[in-house]
Parts: structure tokens; sequence; C-alpha cells
């Protein structure tokens, strides 16, 4: 599905993404774990053609991402905020987002009737903007913004940053699910431990933009994550 | 404390990702700024001999109290479009131990560095001390330099607090715009006397020097006004905004264009759904009545259009310069989620193209009402009108590319002046030039309707050829994206 190959990627003479060689099969959840400044983010806009690679390159079904965009037709994705159009009403929001994909309004508004629970009934039909919103409330629009697409791969930045627990819960379930029923392929990024573990069925780790530890995960894995944390 | 923040603004000044860009634009100011003041201080130190050379006869005393108040009448119609509103991001120093007290005062003593508070001293303090210290002593003197000071200050503040409570009620700059228009026009009609009234005003300072104390007073006055605004206003502006309900909108009339009608409809949401873009929107209304100050029938009678013609290509391409020139970094917030989507950067493009087309077609519509003036006008608006389409969209969107500015819409619009002054005409400046330097051979060979009909011609080429214009301006943002999505995530 991914395949990484000699990425290098460098901030003001400091290596902030160096990966050899990386690949993602199909189906694969894949939890993407490292201190604050261990390229994560970086690593995820390069896999997003939004910031040039300085060397090497990121193959998305054997395509390079950044010479032709034909990933964005089956990749969807929440990094932060900056993905949302946040002037507009979530509804409206759902509406564009579905209208790239060629979902009728009535198409959209069947989706988010699943996901009423996942949204707790904060999220439509509440007369605000996006910017109005908390940013666990934004969160939620745009994890299921990208959810709506039908993605075969799904990149989330810290999906489970400023959600209330009972929505964490919900977003585990969720992704577990999605990953046996659809094969969808998910990176996911996060700084809690145990959801990855729980979520993931491998886990890459990540230091000053080198992968030191790739694993598949099994019952020893957190014991192991928080080994290395601790150190 | 003033020494800090001066400290931050310098380096938030060298720091800045457009350095380039503002550098040269101060460059450019600092060449017009020196201009001005090298005719200010030739007029004053030869204010006396113009005087008598203009109206021999007439004492050089009378005439220059005449001058002050019609100079300050003019001074403040120029500061309300040109004067810069003194910035700071103040919202890191909010939270800190900082008193409220100590950031206004900061943004108010910034104020009075400007280059329009330095300009009527170099014009009227020559006269004071040569010909006003000559004939009346020493006192005199003194109460002279008072007022003008009075004055100068009492126009700074005046139009600080104008353009403040504009930003977000755009009724205040249309009131403070309507005064001094009327205030002109009566005394052009002869109903008021500006001058008279100035110089009455003056030779009574002279007579009661106590008098001179007004202007001090109305200066201190509307600088306490200014103050008290600012300090009530330090919130960030949600805390102030109504709790209506925002529902879901939708514009049938752009879903014909397809992918970029739907794209157009979102920009269309995020012009009116913003102060910022919604009063620069209104703004562009406003100066429909441009026209009024550059159409004299003695020009039209002659065909004379290279005089008019700025007006025409301003007033119809007011949106394609106005919210062109801050093009894409009205979308910085958002711009990685455009990017990530399946959107085709054509349509995206094609969108804004789509945008300025109906939005100056609109506005030349509106325009029409000149026509009443002459027919000849209404030739005038569509050219410039197809030149605006044709040429000047393409030349916006070009350089849209280079903008790697993030621009700030949404948080408190009350402390982001971002592109409220000089700066912001300046770049709209060559976007203005270039049709005028197209017509201006026309104009001197007196081929005045073909010089018209070259710049239909050219907006017409541009707008035939905008297939393929949209395939260059799409292949230059395929090469700057990243390097203009990692500006505006700054």
């Amino acid at each position: 599905m991914i395949e990484v190959k000699n990425l290098i990627k460098g901030y003001a003479g400091r290596t902030v993404v160096d990966i050899e060689r990386l690949n993602i099969r199909a189906g694969e959840t894949v939890g993407l774990v490292g201190n604050n400044g261990a390229g994560k983010t970086t690593f995820f806009r390069m896999l997003l053609d939004l910031i040039r690679p300085d060397g090497g390159e990121v193959l998305s079904k054997d395509i390079n991402v950044a010479s032709s965009s034909q990933w964005k037709d089956y990749t969807a994705s929440y990094l932060d905020e900056g993905f949302l159009i946040d002037y507009l009403t979530p509804e409206e929001y759902f509406t564009f987002i579905g209208s790239l994909h060629n979902l009728s309004v009535a198409h959209v508004s069947d989706y988010l009737r699943q996901y009423e629970e996942f949204f707790n009934g904060e999220i439509l039909s509440r007369g605000k903007y996006i910017r109005d919103f908390s940013k666990g409330n934004q969160n939620k629009v745009g994890i299921a913004a990208a959810l709506m697409q039908k993605p075969e791969l799904l990149i989330l930045d810290e999906p489970f940053a400023n959600l209330d627990p009972t929505t964490q819960i919900r977003l585990k379930t969720l992704i577990k699910n999605l990953s046996t029923t659809q094969r969808l392929t998910t990176f996911i990024s996060s700084h809690d431990l145990n959801h990855v573990t729980d979520v993931c069925n491998r886990i890459i780790l990540l230091e000053k933009g080198k992968i030191i530890k790739d694993f598949y995960t099994d019952e020893n894995s957190l014991k192991e994550l928080e080994a290395y944390f601790s150190e | 404390m003033l020494s800090t923040f001066l400290s931050h603004q310098w380096k938030s000044f060298w720091r800045s990702r457009n350095k380039a860009g503002s550098i040269a634009a101060q460059i450019v100011l600092g060449f017009f700024m020196l201009y001005f003041l090298v005719v200010a201080v030739g007029v004053g130190f030869w204010m006396t001999a113009i005087i008598e050379k203009l109206m021999p006869g007439v004492n050089p005393t009378v005439v220059f109290n005449g001058l002050i108040l019609y100079y300050f009448l003019l001074d403040l119609a120029i500061r309300i479009q040109m004067q810069d509103l003194p910035t700071l991001s103040i919202v890191p120093y909010l939270h800190l131990n900082i008193s409220r007290k100590t950031i206004v005062n900061f943004l108010n003593l910034k104020s009075l560095f400007s280059f329009f508070n330095l300009l009527p001293s170099f014009i009227f303090f020559p006269f004071i001390f040569i010909n006003i210290s000559a004939a009346n002593g020493f006192v005199t003197v003194l109460v002279y330099l008072l007022s003008i000071l009075g004055l100068i200050v009492f126009n700074n503040f005046l139009v600080l607090y104008i353009k403040r409570r504009a930003i977000n009620n755009v009724l205040f700059f249309a009131v403070g715009i309507l005064v001094i228009l009327g205030l002109a026009a009566s005394d052009y009609y002869g109903f008021i006397s500006i001058r008279d009234f100035s110089n009455f005003a003056f030779q009574n300072v002279a007579k009661y020097p106590f008098l001179a104390l007004i202007f001090p007073a109305a200066a201190f006055a509307i600088f306490h006004i200014n103050a008290k605004f600012l300090t009530a206003n330090l919130y960030t502006e949600e805390l102030s905004t109504k709790d209506d309900k925002k529902v879901s909108t939708d514009y049938p009339f752009l879903n014909r264009f397809g992918r970029a009608g739907e794209l157009a409809a979102l920009e269309l949401k995020l012009i009116l759904r913003h102060k910022r873009s919604r009063s620069s929107v209104i703004m562009g209304f406003l100066f429909l009545c441009y026209g009024f100050f550059f159409y004299r029938m003695p020009l039209i009678e002659n065909d004379e259009f290279g005089k008019m013609l700025f007006a025409a290509i301003f007033m119809t391409g007011i949106n394609i310069s106005v919210y062109g020139q801050f093009m894409f970094a009205w979308q910085s917030a958002h711009f990685d989620g455009l990017l990530v989507n399946k959107i085709n950067y054509h349509d995206f493009i094609k969108a804004k193209f789509l945008l300025f087309t109906i939005s100056s077609t609109l506005i030349t519509a509106l325009s029409a009402f000149y026509g009443f003036m002459s027919y000849k006008l209404l030739l005038l608006h569509l050219a410039a009108y197809v030149y605006n389409i044709g040429v000047g969209t393409v030349v916006v969107l070009y350089f849209a590319n280079f903008n790697y500015k993030r621009l700030d819409i949404t948080t408190s619009a009350s402390f982001n002046w971002q592109g409220v002054g000089a700066s912001q005409w300046l770049l709209g400046l060559p976007l203005l030039l270039v049709p005028l330097i197209i017509y201006i051979p026309f104009g001197i060979f007196d081929k005045p309707y073909w010089g018209l009909a070259m710049l239909a011609l050219l907006g017409l080429i541009g707008l035939l050829l905008r297939k393929y214009w949209v395939g260059v301006i799409v292949r230059k943002f395929e090469k700057q994206r990243y390097k203009i999505a990692e500006g505006f995530r700054e």
C-alpha cells in the first residue's frame, strides 16, 4: 500500500525525518509513537504531499504522491484544524467534502446518521460554525469527514487528543471495526500508549526522525513501550 | 515595557516570512515620503513668495490663516485612506502581568510616529517663525505652534478612532467620509467658506492667546476617547459577538458552474462570514463614488479618457485588486485541507476567476449610473471592465502564487489591521498603472477611442485565452504549493 524509500527532510540543518525503508501492507493498522520532535507530523505531511521531501520518495500504490494526485481518490486524513474549513457549519462542511467524492446531500446525511452516537448530539444542527466549536468537537468533525470518504488509507494525527473518554473509546471501536470489515489501512500517531497498543497491530517507534523499533503488537507491547519511554 | 514591545515589533518585522516584500514596500513608501517632505519644506520656506504670486495685494497672513483649517481638512481626507493603524498582536500579552493601560499607551504613542504628523510642521512652521514672529511677537508664535500641534494630534487620533470603529462597523467610515465630503462640497459651492472661518479663528487666536488652548483640549479629548475605546475593546472579538444561530446556506446560482462553482460558493461564504473580507467588499461599493472626483464635464467633452481611466479601472476592478492582493492567504487557515482533499487545481483557480468575474460584472453594472453624465463614461467603464477581467485577474492570480504570508481573518478583527493602510494601496498600484501606460500613447496622438479599444482588445484576448492562463497559473501553483502551505502554517 505504502512504500517509503530513503525519505529525508531537514529544517535548519537538523534532520527531522530520515526513513530508509518502510513498507505498509493493505489492511494494517499502524501506530506511530515518539516524543515531541520525533518527526511524526512531518512524516505524515510528506505522506500527504504537503511538504516536499529533501530526498527520497513516498509511493502510494506504487505511484509517487508528489507526482500525481491519484492517491487523493482513496486517502482520507485529518491532522489538525488546518484541515477544516472553519467558517462553515458542520453540515456544510460534510456536504462539501461529500460532493468532492460525488456524494449527494441525501447520501451525506444518510451517512451521518451512522455517526450520531459518535457525535453524541453535539455536532449536528447546533447552529454554529466549526470555528465556534471546542477543539474536541472540531476533532470529531474532522475525523468523521475523513471516514465519510470511504478511504482505503486513513491518516490521523493524534486523534485521541482533546476527545472526551467516551468518544475515545467509541473511536477505537470504530477504527478496529473498519480495519476488519473494509480492509482499511490506518496510520495513527498518538502519545497515549494504551490506545495505540489497543488499536494497532503494528507499532513504529520514531526517534529524531529515525525508525528505531518496528514490531507487531502482542500482549507485551505496552510494557515494552513503557520501558522505552521511561528510560 | 514600551521598549520591549518595540523590540518585539522590530523582530517581527525582520523575521517575517515576507520580509523582502515588506522591505521593498517600505523603500517605495520612503521615496514617496521623501518627495513630499521636500515639497513641504519648499512650500514652507517660500510660502510668502507663493502667496504673493498667487494672490497679489492680499495680506499673506490672512491667506495663511485661511489655509490652516483648509489644510487639516484635506489632511483628514488623505489620512483616512492612507494612515496605517499601529499594530501589535496583543493576544500573547493579554494574560501576562501587563496593564491594559501600557498596551494602549504603546499603541497610541506609536501612532504619533507617522509621516502625516511630520508634514504639517514643515509646511507651517517656517512661515510662523519668519512672518508671524516679525509681525506679532513671541507669544503669538507660541500660540500658533500650540494650535498647529494640537490640530496634528487631533487629526491623528480622530482618524485612528474612525478607522478602528470602521473595522467593526463600516457605517463609521461612510459617515466620516460623507462629513468630510460634505464640508468640502459646501465650501466648493460657496455655502460656507472654510478659509474665511479659518482666518477668523486664527485672527482671534492671535488676539486672545488663551483661545489657542481649544486645539490641544480637542486633541486631548479625542485622544481620551480613543484610549477609552481601545481599553474597553482589548478583548478578543469573540467575547462580544452576538449569539445568533448560524444556518447552512446554498447558492444554487453557482451550481451550474460545476466543481469550480462549488469552490466559488465556498469562497463566497468565506467572504460573507468574516468581517475583514466583508468590509473590504463593502468598501468596494463605497468607492463607486470615486468617479465624482475624477469625471469632469470638460474632460468628457474633450475625450480626455487618460485622466479618468484610473478611476474607471479602480472602480470596476476594486474587488480584484483589494481582495486579490491577499489571494490564497484568505484561505490560509485551511489551506492544508484544500491540498489534501480531492480538489483539482484547475477547478481551484477557475473558481477564483469565476468569483472575480461575477463581482466585477456586478460592480460595473452598478457603475452604469455614471451614464447619466455621459454615454462616453459607459464606454470607458466597459473597456476598463473587460481589461480588468481579462488581464487584471490573470496578473493577480499569477502573483498570488508568491504570497506566503498567513492572513488571520478569524481571530479578533479589532486588532488585525494587516492591509488597512498605505501599504495596501501600494501593492495595487502597478495593477492600476499598467492600463494607463497602455492608453497614454493613444492619448498623445489624439486617438482616445482607439486607446479604449486597445484596452478592451487586450482584455478580450485575455478572456479568450483564459483556459491557457488557467494552465499557466496551475503549473506555477503546483510548483509553489509546498512553499505557500508552509508559510500559511506559521
